[in-house]
């Protein structure tokens, strides 16, 4: 049999659940051997379209975009100490766009075999309009999606790790 | 980040009681200090009232959303005061403002602040949804809607 899992990747969004993600999948790449990436979108699209509603100012624009850069390479500098700790090495990738199409695109150019995201809202509107990124990159991705539950059994996991 | 994580009863004010667009900031911005949100309410209102200075976050149809980032809060904010009388508040259309919906963001907290941000203008489109928050009778009424429970 092949491996169980070869590349999984972590979506990471500056959440905890996130970071919870991280941890999560640092595990499981250390169990099973798997190459392990973080992707970080910058949500450029979001962006603009507060600059089109004027809910944003052109120099808001760029000063946001120019923050969120900042917190995306904050925030994957962080899970690649996260998984150096632990022995796995983490590749980072960090694009900007619509975040649902990136991660997909992510999926697809490294050959991700599994999806690893944090945990989504409790509560689930049933306006569609309330649904997030990450969900939708679950609902597109043609590779499996692992949703991490539990942030204190997992921070437990991650720091019993060798 | 969504929206509806950020929304509870103790950040939601139905009616506000402000008569123009200065008095509607101090008391969105009291709202979260009465609701034990933040600690700083001078800082933050200084950091509203000068991003309103630049242009006013007064949209079309009744919505306003007012917002800044400030190191005096670590996460986000939100408070959500409706005034179904309408106030003035230098809106895009001419038109009174019912619904205001305040976002304060850490500054190294950006992503979850857009994300807030863009969900609140996606919401703007539905005038059905923004009647139903104008006519909600409560905060708990106001909550559930945002829920869509």
């Amino acid at each position: 049999m092949s491996s169980l899992i070869r590349k999984i990747m972590v979506y990471i969004d500056g959440t905890e659940q996130s970071v919870t993600a991280a941890q999560y999948a640092i595990c499981l790449a250390a169990a099973t051997g798997a190459d392990l990436f973080a992707c970080y979108v910058v949500n450029t699209r979001a962006v603009e379209d507060l600059l089109k509603a004027r809910i944003f100012l052109a120099d808001e624009q760029l000063e946001y975009e120019h923050d969120m850069e900042a917190d995306a390479e904050r925030y994957l500098n962080y899970v690649n100490e996260l998984g150096l700790k632990k022995g796995v090495p983490v590749t980072k990738i960090q694009s900007k766009g619509s975040v649902h199409k990136e991660i997909i695109d992510a999926i697809n150019a490294n050959d991700v075999d599994l999806l690893v995201i944090g945990e989504v809202s409790h509560i689930r509107s049933r306006r569609d309009e309330f649904y997030d990124e990450a969900e939708r990159a679950m609902r597109s991705a043609a590779c499996s999606v692992l949703i991490v539950k539990d942030a204190d059994r997992v921070w437990e996991m991650y720091e019993s790790l060798g | 980040m969504s929206l509806i994580d950020l929304v509870s009863e103790k950040v939601v004010k139905i009616p506000l009681q402000s008569n123009d667009k200065p008095d509607v900031l101090r008391e969105l911005v009291q709202i979260l200090k009465d609701a034990g949100e933040i600690a700083d309410y001078d800082t933050v209102l200084k950091a509203v009232q000068d991003r309103e200075d630049k242009l006013s976050t007064g949209l079309q149809a009744g919505i306003a959303v007012p917002h800044a980032k400030t190191s005096a809060v670590s996460s986000l904010k939100l408070a959500l005061g409706i005034a179904p009388q309408g106030i003035d508040f230098d809106s895009m259309d001419g038109l009174p403002t019912k619904l205001f919906f305040l976002l304060i963001a850490s500054p190294d907290r950006s992503g979850p602040h857009v994300e807030a941000l863009a969900e609140i203008a996606k919401l703007a489109r539905s005038q059905a949804f923004c009647n139903a928050l104008v006519n909600a009778r409560s905060a708990g009424e106001v909550v559930e809607l945002i829920q869509g429970d």
